[in-house]
């Protein structure tokens, strides 16, 4: 495990080592600008949180990337599950499960949607999560009656807010755990392999006996999983369930993935790329929120930010 | 294909015909006595995604209904075209009357004045136009009212003086702006108290939460939060419950929805003003039936704010 | 005009061939370059003959026919040595009756043995391409049928291909044979994963033992197992694309245009290994528009023109000149 550790790390390309400069420049910069504040330990922490939610979306959308997709439903899904599981959290109601059990099944069955419209029915990818983004939204909207959904029991909310410990979040032991896992699941196994492959050449992918249909429907569920997993913890943090929630998630989702080092042309990236970029993210978000930069300029920003990876990542490719 | 030409061709001559004839058949149809004329009113919202906007548009629905006269709701979605689009067709559908609460302040004048031109008054419901003489009458609250009755109670619970936060809704918007203006207004009369972090939050719960968060740890002292709307009032409210801080920090807000008066009532929330949104909505309603009876009304209508604090707060549940 | 026949229905053509004339009798110059010898003799005046590069002349078309023709397209020396290797030939492994599909191939019959080359020759477009990847489910046919070992199969995906131990070396290995974005290792195993792994999780050091056996029994000219793919020379793709397929140990093996783009010591090496698989006992099936290629190796040859089977040819009976005039043949069928 050491030694496969540590393979994992190996750089293919300088665009991948530079990731990890510039976040540490970013962070460097960061704790010189507000040295008392930013790099504090209860803000580290702080940062961990804030990541969680946007990086277990980043880890399903890079399986969707990858492949050779795009996921745009994953806001809409964070939205609809945090609606139903906050509906089923109200206290004397129904056991703490009901709730859990709802949010992931929600979310699996909307990217099962997604799978199969882009396996069989051969619509891009864009053009299917397009729709079930809206479709979502608005059955969010409905389930919701347009107002957030309050009132939920005390475990619910520590779902999300408890402590392991007393000092790690739950919310990051998630987010660590699920990027553990898909990590691998993305680089060890038989089906990570094959997702790689399907992204890399579809067609060869195919000729090489890989069941191109139902890799692209495992892709697309488990993404949906994830946003589901998502919503729930979104919910237990907010307390409520908001059919508002979510607005430009799946932005943020890829563009983690993407300054990680993912092509959006799939078949290659590495997954510490995807947690490195959701971390850069949640780093300028609260370091500027610290040093009283306003939310417009972080959006300058973390485009620019976007705009840079993906040069970086065309003119690699131009060298091979 | 020779004939099929000759079809198309035909059908689109018949076309023409048929329009040319609908549009000059229009004057005959003005004869037709008023009172015969079925009174179709139509309340146009600025959205539909939270309470204040569900309570508006129940308020004016039920007073529609007191009235007896037929009203359709139609959502703008945020979108401050497509909220002109619905109001041209409604316009040229032959609406009788209009409730409106506006996505855009500027974008909407050109539509609300060729409504009122074409004799459908129009009345514009709790954000003022840019151009308010274009509309028939506004009914609403005064946003600098109901900021400076939030920041005033803020100012006396800490004592007159210390630090304290704003959180802002979209910058520019009326209420915003209306909000914010108000409390600057307060603080005037409170040198002792300090703006320490001003922000927006976009009404959003969970970017207040966010903001709120990473306030807390610059390790500035923070003895009030106060937020343009309760949405955001409520973020600021986990992050200060996680941080432990709650028993430092007073939070308030403004809007009365149906979570924060919750939160008013175990005691979490310092306070929250109400807009008194039904009343604004009634009101509404009530003004356009008059003006489309030709009664004349005030151009103005101001409902006022109301305060709602854990002694009053049990009159507000449902 | 080049080859200006080669998409369009026999109505059309007779329609060229009016605007032709309908040109010529307006003194328009035409170059009219076809394969298709029927054609020529209808309406060409002259015809000049290129082969491998060369000019080789220009005749008067009453001078010379058919015949005459297909030899100067073909005669040329076969400068280089294809090493055939002699195997035992055993039963019958492959039957195809039968098979359709479409306008692309019509009613194509034939047999593969156990240890046997079996070449199948054709014009570019005659479909030859289209029957491998057919068989290997890649597509399905519109009728007839495919018998694997004396049991009818329905292959409707590669994988029941490989199941059935197939293997289709296919003729473009950078559109359709490998993963330009990975790496060696990852394009040798990618094909016979599930031997390498136990419940779902890959045997890393498994791996890459199989991936260093083959580049060391292959020869294959790599700085390591995790170079990018794209980076290695045609040959040695070649060989990568053989590696994954020979993991899987096929009994039938496909290969269509197996040495295209490939230098001359990776051809010899891919020749000899094609001699120790059926020297094994497997089954080759080679596509192959390289005449010298296809004669040297195969024991038998099939001819495909325009979709259907015109010529099957003996090893004691190869020549080139047999092999064009089948290929050449349009007389039966209707191609679209």
């Amino acid at each position: 495990m050491n030694k496969t550790l540590r393979k994992s790390f190996e750089f293919s390309s300088l665009r991948e080592v530079g990731i990890f400069i510039a976040f540490f420049v970013i962070l460097a910069i960061l704790m010189i600008l507000s040295p008392n504040a930013f790099a504090k330990p209860a803000n580290l922490v702080n940062i961990l949180k804030q990541a969680s939610i946007n990086g277990i979306l980043a880890t399903g959308m890079m399986f969707v990337i990858i492949s050779g997709g795009i996921d745009l439903s994953v806001g809409s899904i964070v939205a609809l599950t945090g609606v139903i599981a906050a509906t089923f959290a109200h206290p004397g109601e129904y056991p703490l499960i009901v709730p859990i059990v709802l949010s992931v099944v929600i979310g699996a069955a909307v990217g099962l949607l997604n799978g199969v419209s882009v396996a069989y029915g051969n619509i891009p990818p864009f053009i299917v999560t397009l729709g079930t983004m809206t479709i979502v939204r608005g059955v969010a909207l409905i389930a919701a009656k347009g107002q957030p959904v309050f009132n939920v029991t005390k475990l619910f909310e520590g779902i999300a807010g408890g402590f392991v410990f007393n000092t790690i979040p739950h919310l990051v032991v998630y987010f660590v755990v699920i990027t553990l896992v898909c990590a691998f699941i993305i680089t060890r196994t038989v089906f990570g392999r094959r997702v790689y492959a399907v992204g890399g050449n579809e067609t060869a992918a195919r000729v090489s006996g890989i069941n191109v249909d139902w890799i692209k429907i495992a892709v697309y569920t488990l993404s949906g999983f994830l946003a589901g997993i998502a919503g729930l913890l979104l919910a237990s943090r907010l307390v409520s369930g908001n059919p508002t929630a979510g607005q430009a998630y799946e932005l943020d989702a890829i563009a983690a993935v993407i300054i990680g080092g993912v092509s959006m042309a799939g078949g290659a990236g590495k997954w510490y790329g995807t947690v490195i970029g959701a971390l850069l993210i949640a780093v300028i978000g609260n370091g500027l929120d610290i040093l009283n930069v306003s939310s417009h300029f972080q959006l300058i920003i973390k485009g620019s930010i976007i705009i840079i990876a993906v040069l970086l990542d065309m003119k690699g490719k131009g060298k091979q | 294909m020779k004939t099929g030409k000759l079809v198309t061709r035909m059908l689109i001559g018949l076309l023409v015909i048929i329009m040319i004839a609908g549009c000059t058949a229009q004057p005959t149809a003005a004869p037709a006595e008023p009172a015969a004329k079925v009174q179709k009113y139509g309340l146009f919202m600025s959205h539909m995604t939270n309470a204040f906007t569900i309570e508006m548009s129940d308020a004016v629905k039920a007073k529609a209904a007191e009235l007896g006269v037929e009203l359709t709701v139609y959502d703008g979605g945020q979108d401050a075209a497509k909220q002109v689009s619905q109001v041209e067709t409604a316009v040229t559908q032959g609406i009788t009357g209009i409730v409106i609460e506006p996505v855009s302040v500027d974008g909407i004048v050109p539509a609300i004045e060729a409504a009122t031109k074409a004799g459908i008054p129009v009345v514009v419901v709790n954000q003022k136009i840019s151009k308010p003489e274009a509309a028939s009458a506004f009914v609403g609250v005064s946003n600098v009212d109901g900021g400076v009755m939030e920041m005033k109670t803020a100012a006396e619970a800490i004592g007159g003086k210390g630090n304290v936060a704003f959180l802002l809704g979209p910058m520019g918007s009326d209420a915003q702006l209306g909000r914010t203006e108000g409390y600057y207004n307060v603080l005037k009369d409170y040198p002792d108290i300090k703006v320490v972090f001003e922000q927006t939050a976009n009404w959003k719960t969970d970017e207040a939460l966010k903001l709120v968060e990473n306030w807390l740890q610059t390790g500035t002292e923070i003895n009030a939060i106060v937020a343009n709307n309760d949405g955001m009032a409520l973020g600021a409210l986990k992050a200060v419950e996680d941080a432990k801080l709650l028993d430092k920090i007073k939070i308030y807000g403004l809007d009365a929805t149906p979570d924060a008066l919750a939160a008013v009532k175990d005691g979490r929330m310092a306070a929250t003003v109400s807009q008194s949104t039904t009343a604004q909505g009634a009101t509404a309603m009530e003004t356009v039936v008059k003006l489309v009876k030709g009664e004349k009304v005030d151009p103005e209508i101001l409902v006022s704010f109301t305060l709602i604090t854990i002694e009053n707060v049990g009159e507000y549940l449902k | 005009m080049d080859e200006p026949t080669s998409a369009i229905t026999e109505k059309e053509v007779k329609t060229l061939f009016e605007q032709i004339d309908r040109l010529r009798k307006q003194n328009v110059a035409i170059i009219y370059i076809s394969h298709k010898m029927d054609e020529i003799f209808k309406i060409a005046d002259r015809i000049s003959v290129l082969r491998d590069g060369n000019y080789i002349g220009t005749f008067p078309a009453n001078e010379i026919d058919n015949d005459k023709l297909i030899k100067m397209m073909v005669g040329r020396e076969i400068k280089e040595f294809i090493p055939k290797t002699d195997a035992p030939i055993g039963e019958v492994v492959l039957e195809v009756n039968n098979l359709c599909r479409g306008k692309h191939f019509q009613n194509v019959s034939f047999k593969l043995h156990k240890g046997e080359i079996l070449g199948i020759a054709g014009l570019v477009g005659a479909g030859r391409s289209e029957l491998a990847e057919c068989i290997f489910g890649i597509t399905r046919p519109s009728s007839g049928e495919v018998i694997i070992r004396n049991k009818k199969t329905n292959i409707r995906h590669p994988k029941d291909a490989i199941r059935n131990r197939v293997a289709l070396i296919t003729e473009d290995r950078k559109f359709t044979g490998l993963n330009l974005k990975s790496t060696v290792k990852t394009n040798i195993t990618i094909v016979g994963l599930d031997e390498l792994s136990r419940l779902g999780v890959i045997n890393e050091s498994k791996e890459r033992r199989v991936a260093d056996k083959f580049i060391d029994q292959l020869k294959i000219k790599t700085n390591s197992r995790n170079t990018m793919i794209s980076s290695l020379s045609g040959g040695n793709q070649q060989k990568v694309v053989l590696s994954k397929w020979l993991q899987t140990t096929p009994e039938i093996i496909i290969m269509d245009e197996p040495t295209r783009g490939i230098d001359v010591g990776a051809k010899r090496d891919i020749y000899l290994l094609m001699g120790e698989l059926v020297k094994a006992g497997k089954a080759l099936i080679m596509i192959s528009s390289e005449i010298p290629e296809i004669m040297g190796l195969s024991d038998r040859i099939l001819v495909l023109a325009a979709g259907r089977l015109t010529g099957e040819i003996n090893r004691p009976d190869f020549t080139q000149e047999t092999i064009m005039r089948f290929a050449s043949d349009f007389s039966s069928g209707n191609r679209i």
